[in-house]
């Protein structure tokens, strides 16, 4: 019977954790919008990431020292990244692929630098992931299948567009119109189904055994599943762009 | 039958698609590991591809997953 109720309990708890809960509301032009945790968490990376940015290249130099460094290594990589697949138009897709790659990677390993409760100790907020929320990872993906739609018009014109739709065949038509929901809809549930089961795995874990366990598990579900999802789902975008250029 | 103990039912259905998952993972480290033995040197590259493979083919246990979640969580 006791177990029934633990079990019960330990449920709800996992329904509270990855429930998304509004923090407030704000009240304007007679609406009200629902401002959630996710929303705020994004706040906070985002003001974190445009402050490293600038804090990292503020004092541009010839002979750069380490935070600059540190700024050209990854512009490097990924304007390497995307003239290794792009092309020639690899450079003006570089700063959406890179800010997507840096915000992913931010997003997926913020919780990693949760506060922890116990001792009787309860902290005051949380880092909950960020992509366990799917509006979140749905925006991602709408942003990269618009990019994908705006550069077929931008490289190919709207005949060429046109011409894409009915190619090989025109029975392909509507094969290829569907690709238009398939690819962002792929997008958006692998890396909220990655995120959010390693989360609740984490969660199974830490109520299984709190001591020894949880760090080494997490190892694996928090920083390397985190990484390469980022990694896949800003590789996968890239190539989605390249099709739709080349 | 209540609902719920449907819906449990469901979600162990739900999360069999972790089969398939496990083939096509499985397939692809064996063609990893031949592919290592016989270019050790390009080992870099074939790491590459293959962890943006095993992350597609992983794709599809994951949808098994959330359709669980959703059936136990709601």
């Amino acid at each position: 019977m006791s177990e029934a109720g633990e079990a019960l309990s330990l449920g709800e708890r996992i329904s509270e954790s990855i429930a998304i809960k509004t923090v407030f509301r704000i009240e304007a032009l007679g609406l009200s919008i629902p401002i959630s945790d996710t929303v705020i968490t994004t706040w906070a990376l985002m003001a974190l990431l445009i402050l490293g940015s600038w804090l990292l290249v503020r004092r541009l130099r010839m002979a750069p020292r380490r935070p600059q460094l540190l700024a050209e290594a990854f512009v490097g990589f990924v304007n390497k990244i995307t003239e290794e697949k792009l092309g020639r138009h690899g450079r003006s897709y570089a700063a959406f692929l890179g800010t997507l790659f840096l915000f992913l990677i931010a997003a997926n390993l913020a919780p990693m630098l949760s506060p922890v409760g116990g001792f009787g100790f309860e902290p005051p907020f949380f880092i909950r992931p960020l992509t366990r929320d799917i509006n979140v990872t749905a925006a991602l993906a709408a942003a990269v299948i618009a990019t994908v739609v705006g550069s077929t018009f931008r490289h190919k014109g709207l005949r060429g567009w046109a011409k894409g739709l009915v190619s090989p065949m025109p029975f392909m038509l509507p094969f290829n119109l569907m690709e238009y929901a398939i690819k962002p809809l792929s997008l958006a549930l692998r890396l909220f189904g990655n995120i959010l089961g390693a989360y609740i795995i984490m969660l199974l874990v830490e109520a299984v055994m709190p001591l020894g366990l949880p760090p080494i598990a997490g190892l694996y579900f928090d920083l390397f599943d985190g990484l390469v999802q980022a990694v896949v789902f800003s590789f996968l975008s890239t190539i989605y762009i390249a099709e739709a250029i080349e | 039958m209540e609902a719920s103990s449907a819906a449990f039912i469901g979600a162990g259905i739900a999360v069999l698609t972790g089969l398939g998952a496990g083939i096509g993972i499985g397939l692809a480290t064996g063609k990893t590991s031949e592919a290592i033995a016989r270019q050790p040197e390009a080992s870099g590259k074939i790491t590459g591809s293959f962890l943006l493979g095993i992350a597609l083919a992983e794709a599809t246990a994951i949808y098994g997953l959330v359709v669980a979640l959703m059936l136990l969580f709601k």
